[in-house]
């Protein structure tokens, strides 16, 4: 690993509007002429932006010694950024945030491309920003938000089915699944047809989720799709295809599915797999 | 809130000062020791919120990540006891510059409260010459393996919160002069603290009652 050190340096930066926006800077030791995409890591959640088991850390220093200009930050409010004023609803505030640190690297070191990286709320918060950003070339989305398919509803039962439990349950009407049933009616009743009533809770039935996976596939913006073992987003890796099919033309989109890791990519063998693929992936861009 | 790197270049660490929000009185002090691993992650907002109700009771504070954790240089197997103990030591002497004092209490969380007390142990016992600096009061909370009381400097606090499980509670300092107290409040280094955002106020406001 020292020998990694010495092929990255780190520093501290106050990014955003008014300087609120805690970030450290990766960036390669000895600076390469090429045009390589710089890298924007987003929030897990409330998460600060060391991430689960480090893993943002990591990543970040492998990608800067690999020739990347890396920013892990803090979203206002979360870890160690201090709150904003914009009186914007979270999920724009949190859009404007990231256009200030694009902004931000485009102007310091003249950066034209961009990769964004995030998992969970960081995945959705990187589709719905590579919206109406066309300098983004790139997404790494770990387990994003996913309306459920067809087959997701068939697999969610067939893995169900063999517990005894489970019939209980939907004999006496406290199946888990006729509630989620419901659940997904009611959402998709009320889905907001405008971005800006986009919630984190109401974005997996949003038109506006599909729009922003079209938009990105015809602008043919690569993506790196990782998903973790079965959970209550999706059952099965091929999702997202069956429920944004536009994302499977042109082969701008690889799939990666890691069975044996859970949401927070635990176990040290996933993540060093996880690692290789993203670096793999974003050498290929 | 100023983020900055400090240490040296062989040994870099991640910290963040919060001034002292109320000037004109003796300045005072506090290194923040954080715990290790996930339970780090869990208690980062807790930490924050700590050293910013303490700024406004008149503290400078550092918080900071050791070697090989957070934002700091190295990596996890970079860690040893010796390596944790002189981050906190580096912590003191940067805090010392930055506050203008020469006097820090030192509040540790978990498996920072083991670090903190070894520290302070070895600063009271005259382990530690040849530093300015004098540890003025200890506050331990949550701490994760025993604690040898009779050690601990005179003005040590201990507090113990709902996580801690009954089998745990004889590690606590026996027989000492240092005070236990039991607070019916959450534990903020397990996940549900970062999934519900919860936080336990009356230890906070306990710390800042016991310092003032």
């Amino acid at each position: 690993m020292a020998e990694l050190g010495e092929r990255f340096k780190e520093q501290v930066a106050l990014l955003g509007k008014d300087g609120s926006l805690v970030s450290i800077i990766a960036r390669p030791a000895a600076l390469r002429g090429d045009d390589r995409p710089a890298i924007v890591i987003l929030n897990t959640g409330i998460i600060h932006r060391v991430g689960h088991h480090r893993m943002y850390v990591t990543l970040s220093r492998e990608l800067a010694a690999a020739g990347h200009t890396v920013v892990r930050f803090d979203f206002s409010g979360i870890g160690d950024s201090g709150p904003v004023s914009d009186r914007m609803p979270p999920l724009a505030s949190c859009l404007e945030q990231i256009k200030s640190v694009v902004d931000s690297l485009a102007q310091t070191y003249r950066v034209t491309r961009f990769v964004l990286i995030g998992l969970c709320s960081g995945a959705d918060h990187a589709i719905l920003y590579a919206d109406d950003d066309e300098r983004v070339v790139g997404l790494v989305l770990m387990d994003p938000t996913l309306p459920p398919t067809l087959r997701y509803y068939f697999h969610y039962v067939l893995q169900r089915l063999p517990h005894a439990r489970n019939w209980l349950n939907f004999v006496t009407g406290r199946s888990g699944l006729l509630k989620m049933l419901a659940g997904h009616l009611t959402q998709r009743l009320r889905a907001p047809l405008n971005s800006s009533e986009l919630a984190p809770q109401n974005l997996q039935f949003s038109p506006h989720l599909a729009r922003c996976y079209r938009v990105a596939a015809r602008r043919r913006v690569n993506m790196l799709a990782v998903f973790t073992r079965v959970s209550a987003r999706h059952t099965y890796p091929q999702q997202i295809l069956d429920a944004f099919p536009e994302t499977g033309g042109g082969g701008r989109l690889r799939l990666e599915y890691f069975p044996e890791s859970d949401h927070h990519f635990s176990p040290p063998q996933a993540r060093a797999r996880l690692f290789r693929a993203i670096a793999d992936w974003v050498e290929s861009i | 809130m100023t983020p900055f790197f400090l240490g040296t270049s062989q040994r870099r660490l991640f910290g963040i000062h919060t001034a002292a929000a109320s000037c004109g009185g003796k300045p005072r002090a506090a290194v923040l020791c954080q715990p290790w691993g996930d339970e780090y992650i869990y208690a980062h907002r807790c930490m924050r919120q700590l050293a910013v109700r303490l700024s406004l009771c008149g503290f400078d504070t550092l918080r900071f990540d050791y070697f090989g954790t957070g934002d700091s240089a190295g990596e996890k197997g970079d860690t040893d006891a010796e390596g944790l103990r002189a981050d906190v030591v580096t912590a003191i002497e940067t805090l010392e510059d930055l506050a203008a004092t020469d006097k820090v209490t030192l509040i540790g969380l978990r498996a920072g409260a083991n670090v903190a007390a070894d520290v302070a142990m070895r600063f009271a016992t005259g382990m530690a010459a040849g530093f300015r600096a004098a540890i003025e009061a200890l506050i331990l909370w949550d701490p994760l393996r025993p604690l040898d009381g009779d050690a601990l400097p005179g003005r040590t606090l201990t507090l113990v919160t709902q996580g801690m499980r009954p089998h745990e509670l004889s590690i606590l300092p026996q027989g000492s002069p240092a005070a236990v107290e039991f607070l019916p409040a959450p534990c903020p280094w397990i996940e549900e603290a970062s999934t519900t955002g919860m936080l336990p106020i009356r230890v906070i406001q306990r710390i800042e009652e016991w310092l003032s």
